[in-house]
């Protein structure tokens, strides 16, 4: 495959030379759009706050210190809140795509007869939903409230938006010829999905756990609505907390105090800086799910 | 393979189970510890840089001598969302406390969830019963239409008569040969002046914002806002604006609708289209607002605006350049009142700080408890801090106000950190000795030039007493939902007005839509209120 | 789809001499193995799904504590009549819906066309460091997302905001106005999840067969068409289910951003139904009427959803269910 395509980028035409330079321009233009913000957010977590939002910084850090980042790592909070954070989001992550990978599989199945039934009674329940007063009564019966299970067990442990999309990914890429060729080899459904179709859908799997794990990492209410016990926070309430208690006065000194002044003039670094600490661990990941996403990667390897 | 998936599928559904019935519900009857105190819930609504509770000296004293050992949430962050959720559960601790933490609408809708306080106030309650003789109006602020009393107010004296103070530059104006302006044309003149000249000196004529004010919410107006403006046509409002409701002659009025008001916003209208109104007026945040003001180095930036206290609103640089300044009159030939945002209530009274769960274990220590917090001492140290390291008591029995021991942090910030503060229930006495600190010191100082305007005010019937009217849940309900709506347009209106003009045109079809949206139900039913706690007054 | 059944029952059931209508009932024993493997789904929706479900008739009852949810006075239509007669309820319409179409025409086929662009990049690191960027903005909080956008495009000092005066739009403030609202929300909005909502488009165009490429090479088929012939069925369904999905949002707006960009001078264009909605539930507690806006919504969403996807069943043959 590699051979043919080397040959075919030597014998390039003029037409897909014009078409090259222009998705390279397109790709400069949107790479720097998209940059320039992060690039800001990066050196106002250095910078002296009074100067971001006055306007003074554009390149370079300005008035540069690390308060912020010493401001946020000096609280001990915080390494609890990761550490209660990579929990949910591991375990809940694992418990998500095993309730939803093999359901997807059934549901992408033609011959199943419930399947029409079952994908309504899904699909249902992404627009009705009883809200937060029964949910809480819910949660309480089951005494999940103030427990670390209610990160992984609630409404949401079946994302049924990403049920469909597994199952629509299932349904254009498992040809059911192959299922067939299975059976004949006395393959059980069982079998078939765990030695066929998830080898071959590790680019909607690693998607799908990309979703979820996201999903758990900047989960915030949860925490907020069920969980009273501090040491059970996940990170995001943590940082929350650690930028609130900086941004003080935010509503007018009139609310009691004269300060402000002090911490106030702070707050606005830590607030860029907590952007950098909650999600560089789940940016560093990113690499790694991409390769299965790769052109050609998977169905290759599955022949190969 | 077959089996090990259905291994798998039964582990996941065994864990749903067993994560469904491990059954760690708390049990309501009456726990002690070992030394015989009594185990209680508690939250609190801190503010988020409070320290812990458990750092706090004079509350472990006051749990001793109650007798009781209080395991606290400390909540910094969204209350309100939190709350819906746990009322409507029923699942509250024994204690509550925190700035209104429970409202009185809460109350009524949630019946039976919170305990009457009264016949406990009776019986244990003796700090309690003092504050009520001390300060009559705190016993209406408790009160429920009924009878009842679910939570309790508070009372901590030293605060201002108001929030919103302005502020001019006076190197400024001194520069220019300027005098401080008394009324609106002067303002304008020194504005202009503000605007065309270079006031800070430092060579550039164009890099002065002349006034600038607190950004306006959608909801209402609040403090730092230019609704104090009103004050020059005569009308008293409180809290800086709110929903525009206030007081005059005893009658129930909203100034949304006032011909005065009118005038304040075409007044605005002529400051914004010469250019003298910051242009970001309505989309900076607060802590622009808070960062333009500080200026660049020695230059100050801005020439009038408004603030709780010149050093708070100027930072260290230049806040020695601006002078508080008395309400101006809207003309040099008006003869009318003047007046301002009256806050002294607000600043001073806060209701429902602390309340009882109807379902605590034991509601006697937990009322001896709240009764330890409005002992005055205790009370000055719930919004001071701790005897020692934040307030020295001398030999004659009077306190004084320590300043901060981090000598970088400034007075109120120290405060916040220290202990409960304003957040938490006190009744600090008339009767206590009290030296300040230097911040509530500064406060009143540049509080002198309103304090006369308010001599003149007659409380009794030019003041909205807002925080003393309790609604019932019914006319809560329909007067919420109407300003909602009221506020929708009245605010985007405002907006426009003062940027883009327009108000002499729009202002009667304005006016009837507002009708149209319900004002007077709303007034009638304040007004109703009103007059009945005027006459148990 | 017939032949395959055919197959796969005859296959499980050659022993079986008469021929019934497969249904739920009589393929249950042929197909147990499917219902193991979704049984765990299904219990888990029911439990934190349908069983909270009992909660929506709070729409058509007043909310009262001590008789519980479903105890409190029966008054049927009373709240959503009270939400349709309500002053605010032509704006608050017109408002959601110019944002969420807007945000549906102009926001959909962007991660669509970004997926198809990164996929002709052969410069493979170039291609994964423009795939990180993209990406990265997802993770920015709203809250920061509304601060970044006051600090850019402020008028006096921010970039953006600087070089619209430099491009002759001085004086104008886009941050105030009622016009510069709408295209700001869903600038912003493309800004932060285009790269996001690419990946499954990426993901469904790395399981493009290379032999359809190389066939479509030999084929003589420049870039350009083999955008269109290859790579755009490829995605097809993905595409036509995520539109469906969409459909089903059109009453919705998110509420945290469009509230924390809310000012009073787009007030006019930015108060939209959820908006409203925290501002009489949450703030004060009308629990009852809450809800049945809540409702509201969901029905017409619920409606448009089986519309929309009963035509891309005809036309397109993709159905949801």
């Amino acid at each position: 495959m590699t051979s043919i395509t080397m040959n075919r980028i030597k014998n390039k035409k003029a037409s897909d030379l014009i078409f090259d330079a222009f998705v390279f321009g397109l790709c400069i233009i949107i790479f720097f759009v998209i940059a320039y913000p992060l690039y800001f957010i990066v050196i106002a977590s250095v910078s002296d706050p009074t100067l971001v939002s006055t306007g003074k910084v554009f390149l370079f850090p300005q008035g540069f210190s690390f308060f912020g980042y010493e401001e946020i790592f000096k609280d001990a909070r915080i390494w609890i809140g990761y550490r209660n954070t990579l929990f949910y989001a591991v375990v809940g992550t694992f418990i998500n795509l095993l309730f939803t990978l093999p359901a997807a599989y059934v549901l992408s199945r033609q011959e199943f007869r419930a399947r029409r039934f079952l994908m309504f009674f899904f699909v249902f329940t992404m627009f009705f939903n009883g809200g937060l007063i029964p949910t809480y009564l819910l949660m309480k019966d089951l005494s999940l409230i103030d427990t670390p299970w209610v990160f992984i067990f609630n409404p949401l442990t079946v994302n049924v938006f990403n049920l469909i999309i597994t199952r629509t990914f299932f349904e254009s890429n498992i040809p059911n010829e192959m299922y067939e060729a299975a059976t004949i080899d006395g393959c059980s459904h069982f079998k078939f999905f765990s030695k066929i179709v998830l080898p071959l859908s590790k680019a909607v799997i690693s998607v799908i756990g990309l979703y979820y794990l996201v999903w758990h990492w900047n989960d915030f209410f949860t925490g907020l609505i069920y969980i009273r016990n501090y040491d059970l926070q996940p990170l995001q309430i943590v940082l929350r907390d650690i930028l609130l208690s900086n941004q003080v006065f935010a509503e007018g000194a009139g609310s009691g105090g004269t300060g402000g002044g002090y911490a106030q003039r702070y707050a606005d670094q830590i607030k860029y800086g907590v952007i950098i600490v909650s999600s560089l661990p789940i940016l560093i990941l990113y690499p790694f799910i991409q390769k299965y996403f790769e052109k050609g990667v998977l169905i290759g390897s599955v022949k190969g | 393979m077959k089996k090990l998936i259905n291994v798998f599928l039964l582990s996941a559904l065994m864990i749903l189970l067993l994560a469904a019935c491990s059954n760690d519900e708390a049990s309501k009857e009456k726990q002690e510890t070992e030394d015989g105190k009594v185990v209680l819930s508690g939250l609190i609504t801190k503010h988020p840089l409070t320290k812990d509770l458990a750092d706090m000296e004079w509350l472990q004293e006051v749990e001793d001598r109650a007798g009781v050992e209080i395991k606290w949430e400390e909540v910094t962050a969204d209350w309100d969302q939190k709350k819906g959720a746990m009322l409507a559960g029923g699942d509250i601790p024994d204690i509550l406390i925190g700035p209104n933490v429970i409202t009185d609408a809460d109350f009524a809708k949630f019946t039976g969830l919170f305990e009457d306080l009264a016949p406990l106030i009776e019986d244990h309650g003796p700090n309690i019963q003092a504050m009520f003789e001390q300060q009559p109006d705190t016993k209406v602020l408790a009160t429920q239409d009924d009878g009842a009393i679910f939570g309790l107010p508070k009372y901590q004296r030293f605060w201002p008569q108001t929030a919103t103070m302005q502020f001019i530059n006076k190197q400024w104006l001194d520069n220019l040969g300027l005098e401080v302006p008394t009324n609106w044309d002067e303002l304008f003149e020194v504005l202009m002046a503000f605007k065309e000249e270079d006031a800070n000196g430092n060579g550039d004529p164009n890099d002065e914002i002349p006034m600038d004010f607190s950004p306006v919410g959608t909801g209402g107006f609040g403090f730092f806002q230019p609704s104090v403006l009103l004050g020059s046509t005569g009308i008293t409002i409180t809290g800086g604006g709110g929903q525009g409701y206030f007081l005059e002659d005893g009658e129930v009025k909203n100034f949304f609708v006032d011909e005065r008001y009118k005038e304040v916003v075409a007044f605005l209208n002529k400051l914004y289209s010469n250019g003298l109104i910051n242009q970001e007026v309505f989309t900076q945040d607060y802590t622009k607002y808070q960062s333009v003001a500080r200026g660049s180095g020695k230059d100050a930036t801005v020439g009038y605006t408004y603030g709780w206290e010149s050093m708070d609103r100027f930072g260290l640089n230049v806040s020695d350049q601006y002078v508080s300044f008395a309400p101006m009159k809207k003309s040099a030939d008006y003869n009318g009142e003047i007046s301002w945002s009256y806050d002294y209530n607000s600043l001073n009274y806060g209701v429902n700080m602390v309340a009882l769960s109807s379902g605590a274990s034991d509601k006697e220590a937990a009322m001896k408890f709240i009764n330890e917090l409005y002992n005055p001492e205790v009370s000055l140290q719930v919004l001071f801090g701790s005897l020692g390291p934040n307030i020295e008591k001398a030999d004659d029995g009077s306190y004084k106000i320590l300043p901060p021991k981090d000598e970088e942090m400034d007075p109120g910030t120290w405060k916040w950190t220290s202990t409960w503060a304003d957040n938490g229930p006190m009744f600090i006495s008339d009767e206590l000795q009290v030296e300040l600190g230097t911040d509530m010191q500064a406060v009143g100082a540049q509080q002198e030039p309103f304090d006369k305007a308010f001599e003149t005010l007659d409380k009794e019937n030019d003041v909205f007493p807002g925080m003393f009217l309790k609604y019932s849940d019914a006319d809560n309900n329909q007067m919420s939902l109407i300003n909602t709506d009221f506020m929708n347009l009245a605010m985007a209106k405002f907006s426009e007005w003062v940027t883009e003009g327009g108000i002499e045109e729009q202002w009667g079809g304005y006016v009837k839509e507002v009708e149209a949206i319900g004002l007077q139900t709303n007034l009638d039913i304040i007004q109703g209120y009103y007059d009945d706690y005027k006459s148990n007054h | 789809m017939a032949v395959s059944e055919m197959n796969s029952s005859l296959s499980e059931q050659k022993s079986k001499s008469t021929y019934k209508k497969p249904n739920i009932f009589n393929t249950f024993k042929r197909d147990h193995q499917l219902w193991i493997m979704i049984l765990p789904a299904i219990i888990c929706v029911i439990i934190f799904n349908y069983i909270p479900m009992y909660g929506i008739q709070l729409a058509f009852r007043e909310y009262d504590f001590t008789a519980g949810l479903t105890g409190g006075e029966w008054v049927g239509l009373q709240y959503f009549e009270q939400f349709i007669k309500s002053h605010m309820f032509t704006d608050l319409i017109r408002n959601t819906l110019v944002i969420s179409i807007t945000t549906i025409v102009v926001g959909f086929p962007a991660p669509i066309i970004l997926a198809l662009l990164v996929n002709q990049i052969r410069w493979k690191r170039g291609k994964r460091i423009l795939q990180t960027t993209v990406y990265l903005p997802h993770f920015i909080s709203i809250v920061v997302l509304v601060g970044l956008l006051n600090v850019l495009l402020s008028p006096n000092t921010g970039l953006i905001g600087l070089l619209i005066a430099k491009m002759g739009f001085e004086g104008t403030n886009l941050l105030a106005s009622t016009t510069a609202f709408v295209p700001v929300y869903v600038l912003s909005d493309i800004w932060q999840h285009v790269g996001w909502n690419s990946i499954i488009y990426l993901a469904a165009l790395s399981s493009v067969d290379p032999q359809l490429y190389d066939a479509a090479k030999i084929d003589g088929a420049n870039r350009w068409q083999i955008i269109r012939n290859v790579e755009i069925p490829a995605i097809i369904p993905t595409i036509i289910i995520l539109l469906i999905l969409n459909m089903g949002t059109v009453i919705s707006t998110g509420f945290e951003k469009i509230f924390l960009m809310q000012n009073s001078l787009n007030l006019p264009i930015s108060e939209v139904i959820e908006t409203y909605v925290y501002k009489i539930g949450i703030i004060s507690n009308q629990f009852s009427y809450a809800a049945a806006i809540g409702l509201f919504n969901t029905l017409i969403n619920f409606t448009l959803l089986v519309i929309v996807n009963s035509i891309a069943k005809r036309v397109a043959k993709i159905s949801l269910w």
